[in-house]
């Protein structure tokens, strides 16, 4: 399955919503749409990553830029409801710590 | 020469065609009595060796070619990625320590290598004198379930 994006915005508060594999082919849309949304997210930017099946070292660098993007731009980045598979690629990486993780509200 | 039992395939260095190289790869460990955990582990690894190839060797060219041996050796099953890019610095592929959950000094080129250590029992790179790759990773196979 190939990469679906959505997005919403809430009191400041934005979230892109990841579906399918992130991998070398669709990670430069995902970093692009982290880009993107960064400004408007005036408190903080949620990638939500229930619906991701695969996540490659290419998906675990996007999300390492959108960190530091956010962090020069005080913006709070959060990683949402991380499936199995995301989780794991991060574990392996030992940057599950790095990131704050939330379970969806 | 091809062994009999033994899969290869030729895929053009575009990175749309991954997600069909890790199809092949998982049905063929689920058939070999992988969990399903280890597999996506063995996929991911196997798709980082091919994403290096496109990256690193050929620089994003998609036009290029890589190629994909799957083999059973011994108690293991080998995986070898080959490209006809540029050779890779061997400095780049040694296995290193993670480093620290710091994010101001992240650095996240390389990983992919990194998690290749971390899947596979044995990696070996053999970067060509001139030009090409050849990435060999093995893994040992599940014991099988002996009848009762």
């Amino acid at each position: 399955m190939a990469m679906e994006l959505s997005n919403a915005e809430k009191d400041g508060k934005y979230t892109i919503a990841v579906k399918g594999e992130i991998d070398l082919y669709s990670s430069p849309d995902l970093r692009s749409a982290i880009t993107k949304a960064i400004p408007s997210a005036s408190a903080a930017l949620h990638i939500d990553l229930s619906g991701v099946e695969y996540m490659d070292s290419s998906g675990v660098a996007t999300l390492v830029e959108g960190l530091r993007a956010s962090m020069e731009k005080s913006v709070a980045f959060v990683l949402l409801a991380p499936a199995p598979p995301v989780l794991k690629v991060l574990q392996l990486s030992r940057l599950d710590t790095v990131f704050t993780i939330k379970d969806r509200a | 020469m091809t062994k009999q039992d033994e899969i290869n395939i030729d895929v053009a260095t575009d990175p749309r065609l991954l997600a069909s190289v890790r199809g092949l790869v998982r049905t063929y460990l689920q058939t070999e009595g992988f969990s399903s955990e280890r597999a996506s582990e063995i996929v991911l690894a196997v798709d980082e060796a091919c994403t290096n190839s496109i990256r690193h060797a050929y620089g994003g060219n998609t036009a290029a070619r890589l190629s994909l041996t799957v083999r059973e050796q011994g108690s293991a099953i080998e995986f070898i990625v080959k490209d006809e890019g540029v050779p890779v610095a061997l400095e780049k592929c040694e296995r290193r320590a993670v480093p620290a959950p710091d994010p101001t000094s992240l650095m996240p080129g390389g990983l992919g290598v990194q998690l290749i250590y971390s899947v596979f029992d044995e990696v070996e790179f053999h970067p060509g004198k001139t030009s090409g790759n050849r990435v060999v990773m093995r893994v040992k196979r599940p014991e099988k379930k002996t009848a009762q």
